[in-house]
């Protein structure tokens, strides 16, 4: 199973997946041989608690060492929301969590793990978010690549999607983004530049409410690089909790990061910037522009919140939302417009401007075309999009890399026929014989083989007939065909005999017509032997025998000869 | 690196809105379907080209609340595939049908966007007469209960077919083999061309061939092209035309003889490639060009006060963006393909550049945001 994700958009049972897709009556456990959790979103392994410890699955649940450290950190997050501030009920519990995690079985990138004697996954490195991979799922000479949300463009702190051409005969990718056009990086960075620096230029506030990573990093990076170029004064924080447990994950996760937060790191500590400061709960009172980066990132709870709720009410502030944020939090109601909420029995009025912007990093169309080129699948399958809008997508996958392209709807099996490749072992005697014919082997004309193909113990071996029989100690059987051909002609059959012999001997130049002692003529292997009809002296018998191994000539010879003879000069 | 990070940080005060994309391939269209959405298609040769129908971002069509709508990509709304360089492309207005024309240049595509799925069909062709196989035909189109076709590649060749009978309803009837650069249909029964020695003419198809033109010979030389700004717009001349060597001339149409003005544009002379030239009347922004066609730049000027004086004068603005974004330095920079204004909003534009970026920025306009 790919992924176990929450559909953001649903409050009830429909935010889980239908696990009754794998079954309706059996235990999870029985159907899956594993699970694969691509990356942290919520999308992808917010269900995941729910379906190992409520439905119930026992098995391993394999992602990556970053995912497997984050992941439980947003589960509870989302869990704390759901329930304390929604009051939902039937919903997991964080000993849920811990017990789920337990089930986990991290893997590092481009490890080959086993799980079991014929499935085997590896991860690769996907860009998008920290720890994010795709996953090749391989069975023999099978596999498939899932590729979770990847992209490939580098940013200021991951690098790009990779893949070597390991030529799946299925490549699973996402369709959401795949028929859209991305704004460039630069382009987002501008804009987010331009909001942090005319609120600060009017004398305002910015909040910058972040997760510990990712995107909390990027801004960072990106605030540093041009507060000095911008020529701006105003302090920029960083809430302390945000700075130990990013700290503390990169240092663990450093090989993840792109190769400049490594050269960074590796100096010095990650958040150690020469314009961003620890933030202290008494500098939200300080009068004047700053720009505070505060945990957590969808106004929940915690720091973030309160500074939130001290700043709101100025028209000169700015709260930047780098991220979607999950419904029942402030952060989700006053993206959605909302601008009077109501906090602890009083009301508060939102008069800060709200500014929702989209870092995440997906691929688009031109992403997922230089995915398939670096592959090199047999068969591309679209996942989440809308059948009539990736029409033109489909088309362009199948006609520039000549594999089929398939987008099934949810609930749709889908069977891919594939040619699975079996080694077979050939004896040299078989393979000397075929030599010994004379013909040197042509790479572009491929020759036909005979041969016995002995399959014992998973072990596959082409061997001459001769060997196979005596190996299966069988005898060997001869098939002999006759065929009796009725011709009006008086004379003897010793004659008849001589004249079936010139007959032959004068259209079957290439083969070797022979005419025995005993009156009978041979070609080949082939038998004609003349006798005289027991009832009609003037017909006469003739009759045709020949082996299996000879059923095309012998088959000739026969409607050659049903023809009649020439008729001979006396 | 140095560069671009400068610009991006000067951009911070030059433009309120900017976008940049990548397309798959560079593109000469950029052609409006309503105020939503734009087509492109590419142009390479000996290639499958691709024609897409592009949803701008949803964030520049909001008024309200810009803040709340965080996508900030296109959306291929349609696509299709073209075994030939497409040049140019029309939407027929009020169908759901597109022509293009591109090389070889013997005919016209009819394409249909789909109403039920994301692709561009080809439906059928049009015959071009006299077409020729390295030229292609410019197109306009007569938009009315019937639609008709404006083409040709030479004055000579000048037709108007139907588009769904395919019956030629109009000829010019000329021997007169100049080549075209521009065709633009005017109203109901009115067009307007130029020819690439800067002569122009505009041409009413009830009556036979007779258009009002400017006869004089054009003694500057080069490459030229037009536009006519659209009915209900700003007063003043109403023809600009653009040379090669950078000339810039408003005329009026009732008097194409005597320019009312003629300026030397500051660009790098002569273009690098004329058939890329382009220039365009802003819709709603009074008395605005728009130029490109020299560099990777595209320049914007205020025409109100110009007179017959000429000589060098300033833009009013200039998008560097298509050199700087992407740090190319000027030696490798790109070159402005072709670009359009933004039907609606005053200040905004779309500009596409040989590197197959493409740009829509809404520069901030004299004494601060509009």
């Amino acid at each position: 199973m790919l992924d176990c994700g929450m559909h953001m958009g649903y409050n009830d049972d429909r935010r889980f997946p239908d696990f009754s897709y794998i079954t309706r009556n059996g235990r999870l456990t029985d159907f899956l041989d594993c699970v694969i959790i691509s990356h942290f979103h919520l999308d992808h392994c917010g269900a995941l608690p729910y379906f190992s410890e409520m439905v119930g699955y026992d098995g391993p649940i394999y992602m990556t060492h970053p995912t497997q450290a984050i992941c439980p950190i947003l589960l509870e997050d989302y869990r704390k929301i759901a329930v304390d501030k929604k009051g939902e009920a039937n919903f997991f519990t964080s000993q849920m969590i811990k017990d789920c995690m337990k089930k986990v079985v991290a893997v590092h990138l481009h490890q080959t793990v086993q799980v079991d004697d014929e499935l085997e996954i590896k991860a690769y490195y996907a860009g998008h978010v920290l720890g994010a991979a795709m996953f090749q799922i391989k069975v023999g000479s099978e596999s498939v690549v899932y590729t979770g949300d990847y992209n490939m463009t580098p940013d200021r702190h991951l690098g790009a999607a990779w893949i070597d051409k390991c030529r799946p005969n299925l490549l699973i990718t996402e369709s959401t983004y795949a028929t859209t056009i991305r704004d460039s990086k630069r382009c987002r960075e501008r804009d987010f530049l331009k909001k942090v620096h005319e609120t600060v230029e009017r004398g305002g506030k910015v909040l910058i409410p972040v997760f510990a990573l990712g995107r909390a990093q990027e801004l960072c990076i990106l605030l540093e690089t041009f507060w000095e170029r911008m020529n701006l004064k105003a302090p920029i924080y960083f809430s302390t909790g945000l700075t130990e447990k990013a700290n503390h994950y990169y240092k663990l996760f450093i090989t993840w990061t792109n190769q400049k937060i490594r050269k960074t790191f590796v100096q010095r500590n990650m958040f150690e910037f020469k314009h961003i400061k620890a933030f202290d709960r008494a500098f939200t009172d300080n009068p004047g522009p700053m720009v505070v980066f505060a945990t957590p990132g969808m106004l929940h709870a915690g720091q973030s919140l309160q500074i939130f709720r001290k700043w709101a009410g100025n028209e000169k502030n700015m709260v930047i939302m780098p991220g979607y944020c999950v419904q029942g939090t402030v952060g989700h109601k006053i993206l959605s417009g909302q601008r009077k909420l109501e906090m602890e029995g009083r009301q508060l009025e939102v008069k800060m401007q709200v500014e929702y912007m989209s870092f995440s990093a997906h691929a688009d169309a031109k992403g997922i075309m230089q995915l398939v080129r670096q592959a090199e699948p047999e068969a591309v399958l679209l996942v989440h999009g809308e059948a009539k809008k990736m029409e033109f997508l489909k088309q362009k996958i199948e006609q520039e890399f000549r594999v089929s392209c398939y987008m099934p709807a949810n609930g749709e099996t889908v069977t891919l026929p594939t040619s699975p490749s079996i080694p077979v072992g050939i004896s040299l005697g078989l393979l000397k014989r075929e030599m010994v014919q004379g013909l040197l082997p042509n790479t572009k004309k491929p020759r036909l083989l005979h041969g016995t193909l002995i399959m014992k113990d998973n072990n596959f071996r082409l061997v001459s007939s001769e060997q196979a029989l005596k190996e299966l100690g069988l005898a060997e059987h001869q098939l002999r065909f006759t065929c009796r051909v009725h011709l009006h002609d008086p004379r003897k059959e010793q004659e008849m005999a001589l004249r079936v012999y010139s007959h032959l001997k004068s259209i079957l130049k290439d083969h070797c017509v022979q005419h025995l002692p005993d009156g009978s003529v041979t070609v080949e292997s082939i038998l004609v032997q003349a006798a005289a009809h027991s009832e009609d002296p003037n017909t006469k018998v003739l009759l045709v025998s020949w082996t299996y191994q000879d059923e095309e000539l012998g088959s000739y010879l026969t409607s050659l000869l049903k023809k009649g003879l020439p008729q001979a000069p006396s | 690196m140095e560069a671009a990070e400068n610009w991006l940080v000067e951009s911070l005060r030059l433009y309120q809105d900017f976008h940049a994309f990548e397309l798959l391939a560079a593109t000469r269209v950029l052609e409006w379907i309503g105020d939503k959405g734009v087509f492109v298609a590419g142009y390479e040769r000996l290639k499958r080209n691709e024609i897409l129908h592009l949803l701008l971002p949803f964030r520049l069509s909001v008024k309200e609340n810009q803040g709340l709508f965080p996508e900030r990509d296109f959306k291929v709304r349609h696509g299709g595939f073209s075994d030939r360089a497409v040049c140019d492309l029309k939407h027929v207005p009020g169908t759901r049908l597109l022509v293009t024309s591109g090389l070889p240049g013997c005919s016209l595509q009819v394409w249909q966007v789909a109403e039920d799925s994301d692709i561009i069909k080809a439906v059928s062709t049009i015959a071009v007469d006299e077409g020729e196989e390295s030229l292609w035909p410019r197109v306009s189109v007569f938009s009315s209960m019937a639609p008709g076709v404006l083409h040709g590649v030479r004055l000579s060749g000048l037709r108007v077919v139907d588009l769904e009978s395919q019956k030629t309803t109009y000829a010019s009837g000329v021997t007169d083999g100049e080549e075209l650069s521009s065709l633009q249909v005017l109203d109901a029964h009115t067009f307007a061309f130029c020819c690439t020695s800067g002569r122009l003419g505009l041409v009413d198809i009830r009556h036979q061939w007779a258009p009002s033109e400017n006869l004089s010979p054009n003694p500057r030389g080069g490459r030229w092209c037009a536009e006519i700004k659209g009915q209900g717009q700003s007063p003043g001349p109403s023809v600009a035309s653009l040379g090669s060597e950078g000339q810039l001339s408003l005329l009026d149409p009732r008097n194409l003889d005597h320019p009312v003005s003629s300026v030397q544009c500051p660009v790098p002379t002569p273009s690098p490639d004329p058939e890329l030239l382009r220039v365009t009347w802003a819709p709603s922004l009074g008395n605005c060009v728009a130029i490109s066609g020299f560099d990777g730049t595209v320049q914007v000027y205020d025409v109100t006060s110009w007179d017959r004086t000429g000589g060098q004068v300033e833009p009013l603005f200039t998008h560097r963006g298509h050199i700087f974004l992407d740090d190319h330095g000027t030696d490798t920079a790109p070159l402005i393909t072709t670009h359009t204004w933004h039907p609606r909003k005053p200040r905004t534009l779309l500009s596409a550049a040989s590197d197959a970026s493409l740009h829509v920025w809404d520069w901030v306009g004299p004494g601060g945001s509009c």
